[in-house]
């Protein structure tokens, strides 16, 4: 790639004023959030891109990141976050209830159909009290309050004060830290220190060794060591050619 | 009307897409009674979090938490008090049930549904307009926390039932004094003028939160400010730590509400020269738009008000003329919730 379609990026700082919760990793009842913010999120969280309050019918069945990003591709990037020092957790236990006066905690299932209650005394089981395949109760782990992150912005977009991300919609506070021009550099060895969208990254790059966090939707990558043309912003350094869904594109 | 003067933050009608209307409510929350707010069950300690004192006072203290959740429950079950008894719940189409929250069949089709959301699996789902915050006490915990043993006597009135057999109903819990005032702040997305006057009347209207919320938990809402912006706000976490530092010291429980209310205002003033404030309501006109949301929740004009709410979705529940008539299945894009205006 001999060209740089972004001439600067932003180093920006994300302030947890919420514990922020995402669904990384599902175990029993348990619900964790990986210590890191994905790019995908925050490109939705910045506003550059919109979804829809609702979705229905074939809406419900694949994200459609593809389409949102490709609108957006050329003027700005965003990586995922990675955490300033240390992440901190807090654990969360969550458990919902109907707005019934009469109800009862059953096998993952809050049942409300009082009718039932005798079926339940004669040892039967009506279908109201089996267990519910959506949580009703469980254990959250989540991104403590006060927790930092930082992340490169590519493009000359405007950022918001305040972004609200993950499930609960958390508030979090973006600082932007400084701006730097972004230099292209000749293909060589390097270690990038920031994380890295694996459907992100260019083709073109040849991977020696990362670590990997799997998460959905794509996996992420820290500690990357690669030889390839190379983006150099300030004294920090990423692949370069990072591209929305790039990996995608290319391989169609 | 005051309510007009936000309606270059209003939306004409609800619509799928983000337009970048926000509307943010500073509201005061002041326990009227003993009150509990606990994540971990009974027996655990409130919730409460080690954050900064003030913006400039950088000590460290506990506060009190009260989180999004128990806020947002109780009152969208508010709301959902009136849809019910003005037959505005819908039935759904999976085991046509009514509307009920946390039985995975949502009615997708009521006042409530469009507006506090809904996630069914696969069968669609609806984002929260409501962007509700973490509120935090204004005092340490350590000085608005009480303790109180509980103990559950038998009928006889002793704690020995008939046999002689001692009771086991002994236990302490803490709680959170009454007095104790919480600072949080509200965000409102693209949202309609009845919507506006619905989410309002819920907030002011509810009375009882937390846990055992038939015996204490009672609760007093007062909207202290109304802002329109094209941005969010500050969080309630830097609101109280503004407070707290514009309050001064010394500061004990129970703390004066005018005091609160006067510092809270002069650290919200300060916010309309912030980046994308557009409208800021002033103390009138804040009063005209309550007394406007009461006059609407009023019992005569409840049912026209809610009728007229739930109305506005109407177009949203129709099913799309079919245009593409023989070119087969999902092909019709004109389905009426997808369009984007």
């Amino acid at each position: 790639m001999s060209t740089i379609p972004f001439s600067q990026a932003k180093l920006i700082e994300l302030n947890c004023l919420e514990p922020v919760f995402f669904a990384s990793r599902e175990l029993s009842d348990t619900y964790y959030t990986e210590g890191l913010l994905g790019n995908y999120a925050l490109t939705y969280a910045l506003g550059w891109v919109n979804s829809p309050y609702r979705l229905q019918g074939q809406a419900t069945g694949r994200p459609t990141y593809k389409e949102d990003f490709q609108t957006i591709a050329q003027s700005c990037y965003i990586l995922p976050a990675s955490p300033i020092g240390r992440v901190t957790f807090r654990f969360e236990r969550f458990n919902a209830l109907s707005d019934a006066y009469w109800y009862t905690m059953t096998n993952n299932r809050v049942a409300t159909a009082r009718e039932d209650l005798p079926l339940q005394r004669q040892g039967k089981k009506p279908s109201s009290f089996r267990a519910s395949n959506f949580p009703q109760t469980g254990r959250l782990r989540m991104i403590e309050r006060g927790n930092k992150f930082q992340t490169l912005v590519f493009g000359n977009q405007q950022l918001p004060d305040y972004i609200r991300l993950g499930k609960f919609a958390s508030k979090v506070k973006v600082n932007v830290l400084k701006e730097f021009p972004v230099t292209l550099l000749p293909p060589g060895e390097y270690q990038s220190q920031f994380y890295l969208n694996v459907a992100d990254l260019p083709t073109q790059i040849e991977v020696f060794a990362f670590d990997l966090i799997s998460i959905p939707p794509a996996p992420i990558l820290k500690n990357l060591h690669f030889r390839g043309a190379a983006w150099q912003i300030g004294e920090m350094i990423v692949p370069a050619g990072l591209h929305y869904c790039g990996r995608e594109n290319r391989n169609e | 009307m005051s309510i007009q003067k936000l309606s270059p933050v209003l939306a004409t009608t609800y619509e799928n897409f983000p337009k970048g209307r926000f509307i943010t409510l500073i509201v005061i929350r002041t326990t009227q009674s003993e009150t509990i707010f606990r994540t971990e069950g009974s027996g655990e300690s409130m919730c409460n979090e080690f954050v900064q004192a003030g913006v400039t006072n950088d000590n460290i203290i506990q506060r009190l938490v009260m989180t999004k959740r128990k806020q947002v429950a109780p009152e969208r079950r508010y709301g959902r008090e009136h849809l019910r008894a003005h037959d505005l719940l819908f039935t759904n189409i999976k085991d046509n049930s009514i509307c009920s929250l946390n039985t995975n069949a949502p009615c997708e089709m009521c006042v409530d549904c469009f507006l506090y959301g809904f996630a069914a699996g696969g069968g669609g789902a609806q984002k929260s307009r409501i962007w509700t915050e973490d509120a935090f006490s204004i005092l340490p915990a350590t000085d608005v926390v009480g303790d109180r043993t509980i103990n559950a006597i038998y009928e006889n009135g002793t704690m020995r039932d008939e046999k002689g057999n001692a009771s086991t109903a002994l236990n302490t819990s803490e709680y959170i004094k009454p007095g104790v005032h919480f600072l949080d702040v509200v965000t409102l997305k693209d949202v309609t003028t009845d919507e506006l006057r619905y989410i309002i009347g819920n907030i002011l209207f509810t009375s009882r939160y937390g846990a055992v919320s038939s015996r204490v938990g009672r609760m007093e809402n007062q909207i202290l400010g109304i802002f329109g912006s094209i941005t969010e706000l500050p969080s309630s976490l830097e609101l109280v730590q503004a407070t707290y530092d514009a309050l001064g010291e010394p500061l004990e429980h129970p703390l004066n509400i005018n005091r609160v209310i006067t510092a809270t205002k002069q650290v919200i003033t300060n916010w309309q020269n912030r980046r994308g404030v557009s409208v800021q309501l002033s103390d009138e006109e804040l009063t005209n738009l309550i007394s406007d949301v009461e006059t609407h929740w009023s019992e005569a004009e409840r049912d026209t008000f809610l009728k007229r709410l739930s109305q506005s979705y109407e177009p949203f529940r129709q099913v799309a003329p079919d245009k593409n008539k023989g070119k087969g299945k999902g092909k019709n894009k004109n389905t009426p919730v997808e369009v984007e205006n």
